[in-house]
């Protein structure tokens, strides 16, 4: 990898500063308290789909392994325990194994709040009041201003309007965009046979893997290019294992939602079931030796944590250096960045 | 070769349903749950066609070494550019919808690489700037200093292109063959 100084991205970097402070500002404004937390963590929760980046502490004879954190979600769900109530934090998370590309890059920003006694639609609503928040406190060209196109931006060409969403649940999107049926969607079987009969590679492919394929090859290049940001929500309950299940128990009560086809985020109502979650440590756990992913000691004191009671709260994470990238119409988050490793 | 999805990359050769076809886009994506996938577009080389192929990054496929030599390009007609090997006098041709855009810059007469596999020819390597002098375009008007203004210009394969309006007939220009956009005056 090579340091490489981008003094060319200035413009697109003052806007992410633009849209940074306008974040700050809503989430001030909207009663959310600002964390400012570690980064290195002795435990982890096992994630068996990201692998992690692994430090030391030495001093004389004491060594002792750290972790930067992939999400701040072990310290935030610890906090909420405590009946910190609203909290949002805007900083580094770290993901190891994720190269460089335009939507990716191993050290991001996220950006990660919970709203307590908010339902999922609920917050994703609120979400969208943040994007309209920060496209009037963004810049934009003059004659932007002249045909006086509020709450909107214009991305890659297109015009994007915050007054409202696209909506699909997931089943409405597999239907129109890949042909999948919803019977065929919740029924393993007749999924597999489906994708098979579509061309998919099936074989050693879980259900999970084949879905995220699906929704990438086909679903996605269709979302947020009519106008307004989609939002996909009603996931499968394989696909959002830490997610609240509806009353139909088929689905979990997930949002991700997209700009221009690019995923920019989502939010889930949190899984307050330390049981459930215990089990789904030690699932993990064990995928994780099995993949011989990198062997981090397992946060115990999460679910000690969780024992005590996690509020009903909704839960989002958002992408913020593509969140940025969308609003100084750039085309890779790398563009973003005054220094670039790569 | 054996290659895992996760290592492709623009520009590679990959062999799929019985075809050769090149990388044109290739982007690493992970969906946060579920496995990591490689999002690619891919371009057919014999019938010029693109599709989008999604794989999971841990996927082996099956990627082609190629050789590239230089070959004089003779001419293109309406299907196929034609090449010929100078030191053999064979004769290579490539599909026109394989190279696209880029033929509008080659200039008949002019040394490229082709991409061979087995003795067939696959593609054109792609050049960073194509060279091109400029035969016609309006002297640029005095006192139009409007900065970036730009004017139509033909160059010598016969294409128009939008440049500068300082750059006159006899100049070389470089141009990006890709974007078909202008990019520097070479030589005035």
């Amino acid at each position: 990898m090579k340091i490489k100084t981008n003094i060319q991205n200035l413009k697109n970097y003052k806007i992410q500063l633009r849209v940074e402070q306008a974040v700050h500002e809503f989430m001030k404004k909207k009663g959310y308290l600002k964390l400012d937390l570690p980064v290195m963590s002795p435990a982890l929760i096992p994630e068996s789909y990201l692998e992690i980046f692994e430090t030391e502490f030495n001093y004389f004879d004491r060594k002792e392994k750290l972790y930067l954190t992939p999400s701040p979600e072990l310290f935030m769900k610890r906090l909420l325990t405590q009946g910190i109530g609203n909290i949002y934090y805007l900083g580094k998370s770290f993901r190891n194994s994720e190269p460089n590309s335009s939507f990716h890059s191993p050290e991001f920003t996220m950006l990660e709040f919970y709203k307590v006694g908010a339902t999922y639609l609920e917050l994703a609503e609120q979400i969208l009041e943040m994007m309209r928040f920060v496209s009037d406190k963004t810049p934009r060209s003059r004659s932007f201003v002249n045909k006086k196109l509020n709450n909107s931006i214009f991305y890659q060409g297109k015009k994007i309007s915050f007054d409202k969403w696209e909506k699909f649940t997931v089943a409405e999107a597999f239907e129109k965009f890949a042909g999948i049926k919803e019977k065929e969607l919740f029924n393993n079987k007749l999924f597999i046979k489906k994708v098979k009969e579509k061309g998919y590679k099936t074989k050693g492919f879980s259900y999970q893997d084949i879905f995220s394929q699906i929704i990438a090859q086909e679903i996605e290049p269709k979302l947020g290019i009519n106008g307004y940001p989609a939002m996909l929500y009603d996931y499968p309950k394989e696909m959002s294992s830490l997610a609240k299940l509806s009353k139909d128990e088929k689905t979990a009560k997930r949002v991700e939602f997209y700009i221009n086809g690019i995923e920019i985020g989502g939010c889930c109502e949190e899984l307050n079931d330390w049981r459930e979650q215990e089990t789904r440590n030690k699932k993990q756990e064990t995928k994780r030796k099995e993949y011989k992913m990198i062997d981090h000691k397992v946060d115990k004191g999460f679910i000690e944590a969780l024992k005590y009671g996690l509020p009903d709260c909704t839960g989002a994470g958002i992408g913020f250096d593509r969140l940025c990238m969308v609003f100084a119409n750039a085309t890779s988050i790398d563009k973003l960045k005054l220094i670039n490793i790569v | 070769m054996k290659t895992s999805a996760g290592s492709l990359k623009k520009g590679d050769f990959l062999f799929y349903q019985g075809d050769i076809w090149q990388i044109q886009k290739a982007d690493f994506y992970s969906p946060g749950k579920g496995s990591a996938l490689m999002k690619t577009k891919i371009k057919n080389l014999i019938s010029g066609k693109n599709i989008d192929y999604t794989l999971k990054t841990a996927e082996t496929t099956e990627t082609i070494d190629v050789e590239s030599i230089e070959l004089q390009y003779l001419y293109k007609d309406a299907e196929n550019l034609h090449f010929m090997n100078e030191r053999t006098y064979q004769q290579y041709t490539v599909p026109l919808g394989v190279v696209g855009k880029a033929t509008d810059f080659m200039l008949e007469g002019s040394k490229y690489f082709v991409y061979i596999h087995n003795d067939k020819p696959l593609t054109v390597r792609p050049q960073m700037n194509a060279h091109l002098k400029v035969i016609e375009t309006e002297d640029a008007v005095k006192g139009d200093t409007v900065s970036g203004a730009k004017k139509p210009a033909k160059v010598e394969t016969g294409v128009i292109i939008q440049v500068p309006l300082f750059v006159k007939v006899g100049d070389t220009i470089s141009i990006n063959p890709e974007t078909g956009e202008y990019t520097e005056r070479v030589k005035s």
